[in-house]
């Protein structure tokens, strides 16, 4: 097995008197593609947070890029390109697209160094990566849900991340718009061999997508191949008996099979 | 026109309104885009706080302006990053503590102090050279400080915990911006007045947020607004004899209005593709 990239060890977070997550423990090689899954506040977010060195373990340990998450260092930190939910970006701030997706060199530039042309450079490869490049100068509040999705996967990518965390990315974006930001993803995985945690409620989106998931409530349920997680057993202790798999191998509530 | 420039008295007022003007103006992009409107307000009444104690104790009313605009933006910091409380309330008990402590010390003094008066209510026309050399030397810090660091306070404007994240570290640029927004009140504080300075901080950034989408344009333009009103406010005020502080702000209210009117965000709304 490739050396883990990341690594869980019995760890624990939470704050004083509330636990997000419970004895955790988990190893994630380079170039895995990794899909989180569990009910809303199953600690999937808290996962998020404690890759990006924003929680430190209450118990346990978590090593990140082989350090200590709690001693994690800026130039640590910018090897880790971060999507975060959709909700807690101010989508009107008066920034151009080029501007936004430059911010993602600011972390390895370090203080009081200004941007170079290679700086640009970076951003605008990043930018055409995602498929972009042609709207940098627009303002970033005129593109839409999944133009913006793709502005910030390209300001993630402009940090040259060793790992990608994506935090629920297709969260309200239609259907098409969804396809495609889960497409894209799976495309920069596979040409850039990035190390990806993706957060998400969408099992079928990305089931067939990812190369483990892993599910979460409070504690790690299971991990695994899409085909080992995805058992009925499995999913009803975490979700409740009324989410069914299908004949077709889809994950859906049972009321709506039904009807 | 011309021959006003060659008052010493004139020469200082311009020079302080246009440091002024320029120091709030671009403070005022990163305090509009993160938020922090009325934890500037505050300050400005701390600030007052402390020029009145320094009058009872015969201190440097600057250097104890400093210490409680300070102490208050790091309070309201403080207590944003533990999240104990909304930062709209625990600044509304900060800023209505300060005022009450300025309204004590103003009752302890026993005379009319008119010199007081002047800091709450702006006197640009009576900079003296001391005066001038401090608001320059802070001016000069602050923007000097603003530009090594401005990547980084844009970042931490858009959102500070990416920024975090991203390996900026954005809790020490958040308290170095408060600190720059306490320094910019007190460098402020005898042209525009304790009441007003933070109109000069908030006003020419909100009327460049209505004309650009760009943030480097936002905070040339924002500059360039807070100097004209700044050095025009202060003209008008000598011309038609009318106090300062209001010339300037409501000056660049017009402005504001006037840029919202004909914002090319507003005439030529650009919808999502």
């Amino acid at each position: 097995m490739t050396h883990p990239i990341i690594r869980f060890d019995h760890a624990t977070f939470g704050f004083p008197g509330t636990i997000a997550l419970e004895d955790i423990s988990l190893s994630i090689p380079e170039s895995e593609f990794v899909g989180v899954i569990g009910p809303n506040g199953s600690g999937k977010t808290t996962l998020c947070r404690a890759v990006l060195g924003l929680m430190a373990p209450l118990s346990g340990t978590l090593r990140v890029l082989d350090c200590a998450c709690e001693e994690l260092r800026c130039h640590h930190r910018a090897l880790i390109g971060y999507l975060p939910q959709k909700g807690m970006l101010d989508r009107n701030f008066p920034v151009t697209v080029l501007e936004a997706v430059m911010m993602g060199r600011y972390g390895a530039l370090g203080l009081f160094r200004r941007p170079s042309g290679k700086d640009r450079d970076i951003a605008r490869q990043a930018l055409m990566q995602v498929g972009m490049d042609h709207h940098r100068d627009s303002a970033l509040g005129a593109l839409s849900g999944g133009q913006q999705q793709r502005v910030f996967i390209a300001r993630a990518l402009a940090q040259q991340p060793r790992i990608l965390l994506l935090d629920e990315p297709t969260t309200g974006l239609d259907l098409t718009a969804q396809h495609s930001v889960v497409e894209l993803i799976q495309q920069l995985h596979r040409a850039l061999k990035l190390t990806i945690l993706m957060i998400t409620h969408d099992i079928n989106m990305i089931r067939s997508r990812v190369d483990r998931l892993v599910l979460l409530k409070t504690k790690l349920f299971a991990a695994g191949p899409p085909h080992e997680v995805l058992q009925p057993d499995i999913l009803s202790q975490v979700y409740g008996k009324e989410l069914v798999i299908t004949d077709k191998d889809f994950v859906i509530v049972e009321d709506y099979h039904h009807h | 026109m011309l021959e006003l420039l060659a008052y010493d008295f004139m020469q200082r007022s311009l020079l302080a309104a246009a440091l002024v003007g320029s120091v709030c103006s671009v403070i005022g992009v990163f305090v509009v885009l993160r938020g922090l409107a009325f934890a500037g307000a505050g300050t400005a009444h701390a600030a007052f706080a402390g020029v009145t104690l320094a009058y009872l104790l015969g201190l440097p009313p600057l250097s104890l302006a400093i210490v409680f605009g300070l102490a208050t933006v790091w309070i309201t910091g403080w207590v944003e990053e533990k999240g104990r409380m909304k930062l709209d309330v625990s600044i509304g008990i900060l800023y209505t503590a300060t005022m009450a402590l300025a309204i004590l010390f103003l009752g302890l003094m026993k005379t009319y102090n008119p010199e007081v008066y002047g800091y709450l209510f702006g006197s640009v026309l009576s900079v003296t050279k001391e005066e001038l050399l401090t608001i320059g030397g802070l001016s000069v810090g602050v923007l000097g400080t603003i530009l090594l660091l401005s990547k980084e306070l844009y970042f931490i404007a858009f959102d500070q915990e990416m920024a975090a994240a991203s390996g900026v570290p954005a809790r020490q640029i958040f308290y170095l911006l408060l600190t720059l927004v306490a320094l910019t009140v007190v460098i402020a504080l005898k042209t525009v007045g304790a009441i007003l300075v933070f109109a000069m901080i908030l006003i020419p950034a909100s009327t460049a947020y209505q004309l650009t989408h760009s943030l480097s344009q936002m905070t040339l333009y924002s500059m360039l607004i807070g100097v004209f009103c700044a050095v025009t406010g202060v003209l008008l005020s000598y011309m038609f004899d009318l106090p300062s502080g209001p010339s300037i702000v409501l000056l660049a209210t017009a402005i504001f209005f006037l840029a919202v009117c004909c914002s090319p965000k507003r005439l030529h709304r650009v919808h999502p593709e």
